[in-house]
């Protein structure tokens, strides 16, 4: 309780300082403030794609319903976080590029991240039996995560590259950025990231709680 | 005992045979392909009309229609083992391993006709510049061999689900963008005189990464 | 009946410690222990949907157990469930084959997948034990659901294995297929280990030994 309080108050408080507190980047301008939630975004999304498919391969070796608890949260919210990436990468775009969307390699990749976790929860909702899904979205996981790096390889070559290489700007003309933006992004970060972890926790919960009720009503059922 | 070197290739092999025979006693799923590949193919040719000197959109096009010739059909061999409640006889005989191998062999020797009718067809209705062969067949091969690998394990993970037709296709599709990058990008390469040879190793090591993924993640498939 | 087994007097032994299975949080089969070892026959009774199938299942290794652990031992060596396949004869009503293939074919597969050498011998001989010989050629399709029975027989004994498990070997079969599965027993029985899983008198009546599972109570060698 405390805790989520104190990641309320965290987020909050790196929010304010982000508008009030630290100053404009220069050649950004107003667009500064999108970089404290594109990246974090961005971030979390990776993390949760990776922790889901970490728990994909535990499941596998270990067969313990409760990784595929955590694999399934961990995809869902990465999909949250794949598009509040992709809405405020594209408002960027626009105030930077005049475009939404440029199917910049960046963004090619994000979009297929996109779809290949809503496959990866389309094929959850299409198997029944939850021992059965758990192995069988397991095994798509395990795979659809190792194609992904081949996408850095390959996109540039089909589209050339706006994005700003160096994810924070400008870091090689000016010496270094304010130490105040930093802050406020460092923050902004750590508080995502702790959502994000405590959200999925949440889900694994709720995912527990339900399989004990629905063994209890299956267990009442045999004796009556 | 543990399944021997020679004796895995043996059920390779007789399952590969199994499979062929199959296909030529009932022939739905070759006749059907190759149907749709040639229909798909008309549309195309039909709305563009023919592309003598766009080599760009030869190349796209004609991955675009390899693909969906293979997202047609290449899990029918998975679902018709899953239909026919074969599989308990199979995985008696043979490993997961030997079964998933079998079964890769098969769906690139299907691809293989498929493109043997296709291809050709496409080339002389597109209108499109000789390409050099040597390239062009080497990234055709391994963008094929890619194709095949990874609708081989994702058949076999969807003809297990509900929907399978419609789900095989999203399901697989998201994971072979690369492979339709890669393919695009190779044959364009190709057709304007550039060197293929990146391309070709992206497409290599895709392949020797999927495949090496579903050796060991075939034992996973089937245990109900 | 004169097919010497080539395993003759293997020394084959099952056992299950606390072997159960769960299927969304349904019981599939509650913990079972045993041991059982060549020569001899076994019987698995128990009402339906107390786990006779699940358990032959398992037991074959075409089933993940959800607790507990099944080994099976053959001439001292401990075999893996995945490769169980290749030593024991497994018959099941679910047991279906190719359609589009003949009873000859469906079974020279099988030998040749598992590195027969001379995988059609085996499988004429195999067809020929079940008085299928005639109908060799037919494809499966057209094969009457007796005749598929009898070809599940033959799947069964194909590779002449040390253990042979039968979920209701008598289905669809008249009083000549009856007669043929006990002779299949009683031969398996000199050599090897045969489990049946059945609630059919006339089955459970040809094992000295039987395993009983009650809907949720546990099984125990009776």
């Amino acid at each position: 309780m405390a805790l989520r309080l104190l990641l309320f108050l965290w987020i909050a408080a790196a929010l304010l300082a982000g508008f009030l507190w630290a100053p404009l980047a220069s050649g950004l301008g107003e667009t500064t403030r999108v970089l404290y939630f594109h990246i974090p975004s961005a971030w979390v999304m990776a993390v949760a794609f990776t922790w889901s498919c970490a728990h994909s391969v535990l499941y596998l070796a270990r067969r313990k319903l409760e990784h595929d608890d955590q694999a399934a949260a961990a995809a869902e919210l990465g999909i949250l976080f794949c598009v509040a990436a992709a809405i405020s990468g594209a408002l960027w775009a626009k105030a930077k590029w005049g475009e939404y969307w440029n199917w910049d390699p960046r963004e090619t990749t994000i979009f297929f991240l996109f779809l290949i976790y809503g496959a990866y929860l389309a094929l959850r909702g299409a198997i029944e039996g939850e021992e059965k899904r758990a192995r069988l979205a397991a095994v798509y996981s395990v795979i659809a995560f190792v194609t992904v790096p081949f996408l850095t390889f390959v996109v540039p070559r089909l589209y050339s590259s706006l994005h700003p290489s160096p994810i924070v700007p400008q870091r090689g003309e000016q010496d270094s950025i304010d130490p105040r933006i930093a802050v406020c992004f460092v923050a902004m970060l750590l508080g995502f990231t702790a959502l994000f972890f405590w959200v999925t926790s949440l889900r694994v919960r709720l995912a527990r709680l339900e399989r004990r009720r629905e063994r209890a009503a299956a267990a009442a059922g045999g004796t009556a | 005992m543990p399944p021997s070197g020679s004796s895995s290739v043996a059920a390779v092999w007789a399952i590969l045979r199994k499979e062929c025979r199959s296909e030529w006693r009932t022939r739905y799923g070759i006749n059907a392909a190759l149907l749709f590949a040639v229909a798909t193919l008309t549309a195309v040719s039909f709305a563009v009309g023919r592309l003598p000197d766009r080599t760009d959109l030869l190349a796209a096009l004609l991955w675009v229609v390899l693909l969906f010739a293979a997202l047609a059909s290449l899990a029918h061999t998975f679902v018709r083992e899953v239909e026919g409640h074969t599989l308990t006889f199979l995985r008696l005989v043979a490993s997961p391993a030997a079964i998933g191998i079998g079964k890769l062999l098969f769906n690139l020797l299907f691809l293989a006709v498929l493109e043997l009718v296709t291809v050709p067809l496409y080339l002389v209705l597109m209108g499109g510049p000789p390409p050099r062969w040597g390239p062009f067949l080497l990234v055709l091969g391994l963008g094929s061999l890619a194709l095949a690998t990874t609708t081989t394990l994702v058949g076999a993970v969807v003809s297990q689900a509900r929907g399978r037709g419609a789900l095989f296709a999203a399901v697989s599709l998201p994971l072979l963008m690369v492979v339709l990058a890669a393919g695009v990008s190779g044959l364009r390469a190709q057709w304007e005189g550039n060197p293929a040879g990146p391309e070709a190793r992206v497409l290599l090591a895709y392949v020797a990464t999927v495949l090496g993924a579903s050796l060991l993640l075939y034992d996973h498939l089937w245990e109900d | 009946m004169s097919a010497v087994s080539a395993t003759a007097m293997a020394t084959v032994e099952v056992a299950a410690q606390g072997l159960e299975h769960f299927y969304s949080g349904r019981r599939g089969l509650s913990a079972v222990s045993f041991t059982l070892s060549a020569p001899g026959v076994a019987a698995v009774t128990g009402p339906n949907g107390s786990g006779k199938s699940t358990l032959l299942r398992l037991l074959a290794g075409l089933l993940r157990p959800t607790g507990g652990r099944s080994t099976l031992t053959v001439d001292g060596r401990v075999v893996a469930p995945a490769g169980r396949g290749a030593l024991l004869g497994f018959v099941s009503p679910e047991l279906a084959f190719y359609d589009e293939l003949s009873s000859l074919e469906n079974l020279t597969f099988a030998a040749e997948a598992r590195g027969a050498r001379e995988p059609e011998g085996l499988a004429r001989a195999a067809l020929e034990r079940v008085d299928l010989g005639e109908r060799s050629r037919d494809r499966v399709a057209a094969l009457s659901s007796g005749m598929k029975q009898r070809l599940r027989l033959a799947f069964a004994l194909l590779h002449r294995p040390p253990l042979l498990l039968l979920d209701e070997p008598g289905s669809h079969l008249d009083d000549e297929g009856r007669r043929l599965v006990e002779r299949i027993v009683g031969e398996q029985s000199r050599s090897g280990l045969v489990v049946i899983a059945t609630n059919d008198e006339r089955e459970w009546k040809l094992a000295a030994e039987r395993i009983e599972l009650r809907g949720r109570g546990l099984g125990h060698i009776a």
